[in-house]
């Protein structure tokens, strides 16, 4: 009898996170384009998806069922049965809010690079700034309002921090040096409860170096509470009248009380 | 003796009658059906993976065709997400609750360092949470105010508590508009059982919601034990307001 009940408390136990996934099966995708020069079809399982993708587009985000997916990148106009410039199989777990990127290397090599987006949750109060270097360009620093937030952050690698919400001067330099500025966003937003994502992309020596922004709101929690009141003026006590009518029973009961001790006097 | 015992039940009469009187006189904590707006606000609207955004579109950079200068300068290119600086197009700046003689100065109102509401200072303010919904807008927009302060004295919300179901209230915008809404509900919530996920929704029906403290009086920690929140519904735009609610 016991062991069944085991049995039965497992099987519920197992049952619960069954259930959970029932409701995510989809996962979320969007698609940067950081490769310069180049206007592209971007085909999805064989089927044209993002036609005359242009450089530095970041697209909405598409809800798709968790899945392995083959991405084909191939020049604009292309014969959709030519080879791909870029091929991946990319495979999309459910729940996962994913970016695919199509970008530069260190050396200026065209790829395919798949990123998890972090959409826990954030503080209330507070929004997630992501930076990803994907650019053909040296090792950066990444300076949030003249301060250091990501250092030496190479190509391929990206930085992830929850800051309160708010605008920032926000500057990319040279690694170690703050004064090779390499680009600067004067005033980068970051909503609460968002996570802005931004992507060096392109070529900084061929001067088609820029940023792309993506961003997932929706990420926030409510305030812990809402503290409202030190002064304890609503506890100040019971009306005038009702201790008045207190008092005079007092009296009363004083009164009856001498009567009391007379008698047995 | 009879005189004694004519004492003790007149003393016991007057305390019954006049602590009977107290309890009914007193205003109930709660009125109105809150757990049903509660409920409104708590249920999902959306897909549960990225609820959509509005305010925080996606942004395409500066056109990747346009001469960069060769000498290599640092590029400026602008970023803008949302129309004001919280997303919200319009902001409340005023609320007026005729019932308990209430006109007090909306100020934008965020999050302090350990994480709750911030509350103005200034006890005769009302704070607008700016990061959740606007008066307007789909979901809570929550305004707080203290009840009372320490040195300060009561505060705008002191008579939070004796809104009723039913009672007006105005609140007037930055574009110079008035939005009105009805009373729904009034409630007491233990500080620890604030169903903040649903008070602080930005999603689901339109609701605002007034938030202050109530309850028992911790002295020693200066505290209250409980916030008094009252919900109220917009009422349909062409319902008339009558001059009598008008402050």
């Amino acid at each position: 009898m016991r062991k069944a009940m085991m049995t039965l408390v497992a099987l519920m136990l197992m049952l619960v996170p069954a259930t959970a996934l029932a409701q995510t099966t989809d996962g979320t995708v969007t698609v940067v384009h950081g490769v310069p020069g180049l206007t592209v079809d971007v085909y999805v399982n064989d089927a044209l998806t993002l036609e005359d993708f242009e450089y530095g587009t970041v697209t909405d985000p598409l809800t798709l069922p968790a899945a392995d997916y083959d991405i084909d990148i191939r020049v604009a106009d292309s014969d959709p049965a030519s080879e791909p410039a870029l091929t991946e199989l990319v495979t999309l777990p459910a729940g996962a809010n994913a970016t695919i990127e199509a970008n530069l290397d260190g050396d200026g090599a065209p790829k395919i690079t798949v990123w998890v987006n972090d959409i826990s949750n954030i503080d209330a109060g507070n929004g997630r700034v992501t930076v990803r270097h994907t650019a053909a360009a040296p090792l950066v620093d990444i300076l949030a309002n003249d301060g250091a937030l990501f250092s030496g952050v190479a190509n391929g690698a990206e930085g992830v921090a929850d800051v309160p919400a708010g605008d920032y001067n926000v500057k990319v330099t040279a690694a170690g040096d703050a004064a090779a500025v390499v680009t600067e966003v004067p005033a980068l937003t970051i909503p609460e409860g968002t996570n802005v994502i931004v992507y060096a992309i392109g070529d900084l020596a061929g001067d088609s170096f820029q940023l792309a922004v993506q961003s997932i709101g929706g990420l926030h929690t409510p305030p812990a509470g809402v503290p409202s009141g030190t002064g304890g003026e609503l506890t100040n006590g019971l009306p005038a009248w009702l201790l008045a009518s207190f008092a005079v029973a007092g009296a009363a009961f004083a009164f009856g009380g001498v009567q009391v001790a007379r008698q047995r006097g | 003796m009879k005189s004694a015992i004519a004492a003790f039940v007149a003393g016991v009469l007057l305390l019954g009658i006049s602590l009977g009187v107290w309890a009914l006189s007193r205003p109930s904590a709660e009125a109105g059906d809150a757990a049903s707006v509660e409920q409104a606000l708590s249920t999902p609207v959306t897909e549960p993976i990225t609820p959509p955004t509005p305010s925080t579109t996606i942004t395409s950079l500066p056109d990747s065709t346009q001469p960069e200068p060769s000498d290599a300068q640092p590029t400026t290119p602008q970023f803008t997400i949302g129309v004001h600086p919280e997303g919200h197009n319009r902001v409340p700046v005023t609320l007026r609750i005729p019932a308990i003689g209430v006109e007090a100065p909306v100020k934008p109102a965020g999050v302090e360092a350990d994480g709750e509401m911030e509350v103005p200072g200034n006890v005769s303010e009302v704070g607008w949470y700016k990061y959740g919904s606007a008066p307007g807008e789909s979901g809570s927009a929550v305004l707080a105010a203290h009840v009372d302060l320490a040195g300060s004295g009561p505060g705008v919300f002191f008579d939070l508590r004796l809104v009723e179901p039913g009672d007006i209230i105005l609140v007037d915008l930055d574009d110079d508009t008035t939005l009105t809404y009805r009373a729904e509900a009034r409630t007491v919530y233990d500080k620890d059982d604030l169903p903040t996920e649903a008070i602080f929704s930005r999603q689901g029906p339109q609701i605002l919601t007034l938030v202050t403290c109530g309850g028992g009086f911790n002295r020693s920690l200066r505290s209250y034990d409980s916030n008094v929140v009252v919900y109220a519904v917009p009422l349909d735009e062409a319902a008339p307001v009558s001059p009598k609610d008008r402050l």
